[in-house]
């Protein structure tokens, strides 16, 4: 029984020093695409967190107006009773929407949305985790913001100018760019004025969130009517537009390094080889097997490589996380999925120079003494 | 007696090794210092606004950190009270916030700015057109108008509201969003926020003395260092993090390409550097070598790094001109003590080989 002698892999792990450090580096150069890929993912999923927790179907929103990230909106008062008599709605929840700074006594300060909701209704916090919900002159802050400004339950906080006391914690509500703030539409109405920013609206049983929106939005032909699922798309939305530039200009850099790093190790190996080249050749092995051997060098170093770099970034993430609590990174499938087919075209071309050269070997080659 | 160079003629045996090895590098430190140079450029962006108002002074509300990230609401009324402080020279109303357009189904993030037609706030300088005088007119930034293929007398949406492109604006661009002007009362329309305004900015010649006598009558004045030292601390909360990543992990590939191009050049040549050390060459003048052969390599790669940013630089600007990339001293000095870092820890495995290399392998074959 012949068995195929495993070529690929015995000539790139021969030396195991040298494989490490061209598996590592490859890795590495892979990481900053992983890792800044996993940053916007994360920040997506946070910046969506408020809609996607949200128990409403469909969302109401200034005309031409289709996020609450970086936007401002402003209803009619008239479009909440407008909206509650259309047929399918079960419930419609006004929520007031501000961006602006939370602020401690000793002088820290951060930037929050500032929600104002009605107390016992949606739209208040998803994961109250400590206290309880605001009433007049409270606030209920998220704890990752409380725990940078050092505030505790029932401490003094400024909320866009005002003073209030801190009623309850919540989860999931703080961003790399900013935080949440909750505080009741009365409250919001008194310290920023009368404020209808949008409205969350429940469908009936039986009705579904897409029926709902196409009659809302007959009903409110000045508002902007979404489900909560396109909502939150076009969320993400701003996250991915806003970071695309700067993601491509990284992604160039980072597969450049790694170009460089599968070239230097698929040509190291390759050349230090070429004298086992030509014994094979010389054996009969034809040009195709030749090929082969090297392609399989490629595919097991961009394989390795992209498994490592995964872990990798699941560690950097955890590291991060720990360390910096409004960071979040998100190594989603997709992002593997784009580095990984981004590596692969990288392993192609590095494969190239190598290729070159073993299809040219000369058979006697294999019997000359090397110096 | 004369050295044999030996690290020269290693690194030279195999030129395209080599070339590859300083382009790894290279891209590596390019990296580091296209961060840096991003990041000085945000740091000259950041007060933009701020620049060009010719303000002294800024009228907000209490604990405001930035005049477009903040929802900042003062009552138009109190820009007559402003107007009456004595050594007021001028005050107008601005209302600043950032918003989202939907160009070519893409989203772009603006700072919008609402200002009284004839009174200071608005565009500081066109590149064609004119300022905005009708709540329908809007002016936006050249760089957001090239990238969006935008024209005098297009229609966009903001906020709700459709607008005639009027003007271009010149050095109104921004790292992550461009400037956007309208006028007030447009602002006020789409905010449905009649009588109030987010900033009112005052023109004075003793901003000390006007700032205390505003706050005298219950109103916060912030002045430009404050405003640009909070928008830099909240620029660096946002981008501070990543940024330190990407240069760790730009410092990681870096290191790891210098000391896998010196590891396989010892490997390779362990019978060259067998004979060295059965001639006698002590440990420290092995690890020397090894040294010598990963400063070359990064001295080669930072050579590399400066064409390739400079190069680099071009292109980014050329094609994404919202991207300001700023050399500074301080970051090329940066980005050199980081080549060195780089090149000591790469020594380390490349050394210990040599350190455990048998002398015998200068009298073994080489195949």
């Amino acid at each position: 029984m012949s068995r195929r002698v495993p070529l690929a892999r015995r000539y790139l792990f021969g030396e195991r020093r040298r494989a490490v450090l061209a598996t590592v580096g490859v890795a590495v150069a892979l990481l900053l695409v992983l890792v800044l890929d996993g940053i916007f993912a994360g920040a997506m999923r946070q910046v969506t967190s408020y809609i996607r927790t949200s128990p409403a179907d469909v969302i109401v929103s200034q005309r031409g107006v289709r996020t609450m990230h970086m936007s401002t909106s402003a209803l009619p008062t008239d479009t909440v009773d407008t909206a509650r008599a259309v047929d399918g709605v079960a419930w419609v929840e006004p929520i007031g929407f501000v961006s602006g700074v939370i602020g401690a006594p000793t002088g820290g300060r951060q930037l929050s949305y500032v929600i104002g909701f009605t107390p016992g209704r949606p739209g208040g916090p998803h994961d109250l985790i400590a206290g309880r919900a605001p009433g007049t002159g409270e606030a209920v802050l998220d704890r990752v913001a409380a725990d940078q400004l050092g505030l505790h339950l029932g401490d003094r906080v400024r909320v866009l100018g005002t003073w209030l006391t801190v009623s309850g914690l919540a989860e999931g509500g703080t961003s790399i760019v900013n935080t949440t703030t909750f505080v009741t539409a009365a409250e919001l109405d008194r310290i920023h004025g009368p404020t209808t920013s949008y409205l969350l609206v429940g469908a009936r049983p039986g009705t579904s969130s897409s029926a709902l929106r196409d009659t809302l939005a007959r009903a409110l032909p000045d508002a902007s009517v979404q489900t909560r699922t396109e909502f939150a798309r076009q969320e993400a939305a701003v996250v991915a537009d806003m970071s695309a530039d700067v993601m491509r200009i990284m992604a160039i850099i980072g597969f450049a390094i790694a170009l460089a790093v599968i070239s230097l190790t698929l040509f190291t190996a390759t050349l230090a080889r070429l004298r086992d080249f030509g014994i094979i050749k010389a054996l009969g092995a034809s040009s195709g097997r030749l090929a082969g051997i090297v392609i399989a060098q490629a595919v097991w170093t961009v394989a390795l490589a992209v498994a490592s770099s995964v872990a990798l970034a699941l560690v950097v993430a955890r590291v991060v996380e720990a360390a910096v609590p409004t960071v979040a990174i998100a190594i989603e499938p997709s992002g593997v999925m784009r580095v990984a087919a981004g590596a692969a075209a990288i392993g192609a071309v590095s494969a190239l120079a190598p290729l070159r050269r073993v299809i040219a070997v000369d058979p006697a080659s294999a019997f000359r003494r090397l110096s | 007696m004369r050295h044999v160079p030996l690290v020269r003629r290693n690194l030279l045996a195999d030129p395209r090794r080599l070339v590859v090895s300083a382009l790894g590098v290279g891209l590596a430190l390019m990296l580091i210092l296209l961060l840096d140079g991003l990041w000085a450029g945000i740091r000259s962006q950041v007060t933009t606004y701020e620049d060009h108002s010719g303000a002294q002074l800024y009228v907000v509300t209490p604990g405001t950190l930035n005049l477009f990230a903040d929802s900042s609401i003062v009552p138009r009324s109190a820009v007559d009270t402003v107007r009456a402080i004595p050594d007021v020279r001028w005050a107008a109303p601005v209302r600043t916030a950032y918003t989202i357009l939907d160009l070519h189904n893409r989203k772009v993030a603006v700072a919008l700015v609402g200002s009284v037609p004839g009174e200071p706030g608005g565009p500081w300088a066109l590149a064609e057109g004119r300022a905005p005088e009708a709540d329908d007119e809007v002016v936006v930034d050249s760089v957001l108008a090239d990238r969006h293929d935008l024209h005098l007398g297009d229609a966009i949406a903001v906020s709700g509201a459709t607008m005639r492109v009027v003007g271009m604006s010149l050095g109104t661009a921004g790292f992550m969003t461009g400037f956007v002007f309208v006028t007030h009362h447009a602002t006020e329309l789409a905010l449905r926020a009649p009588d109030t305004t987010s900033v009112i900015l005052v023109g004075t010649d003793q901003p000390a003395a006007v700032r205390a006598r505003l706050a005298a009558i219950g109103l916060t004045a912030v002045d430009h260092a404050a405003l640009r030292a909070s928008s830099l601390a909240l620029a660096t909360k946002i981008y501070g993090t990543p940024m330190r990543l990407m240069v760790g992990v730009g410092f990681a590939a870096g290191t790891l390409v210098i000391a896998l191009t010196s590891y396989t050049t010892v490997a390779e040549r362990r019978r060259e550097y067998g004979i060295v050390k059965a001639i006698g060459a002590t440990p420290t003048r092995l690890t020397a070598l090894a040294l010598g052969q990963t400063l070359s390599l990064a001295l080669i790669g930072a050579v590399a790094a400066a064409a390739l940013f400079l190069g680099g630089r071009a292109v980014i600007e050329a094609l994404r001109p919202q991207f300001v990339v700023v050399v500074t001293a301080p970051g090329v000095l940066r980005a050199a003590v980081a080549g060195l870092a780089m090149a000591v820890l790469a020594a380390i495995v490349p050394a210990r080989r040599l350190a455990h290399l048998d002398p015998a392998a200068a009298f073994r074959d080489s195949s």
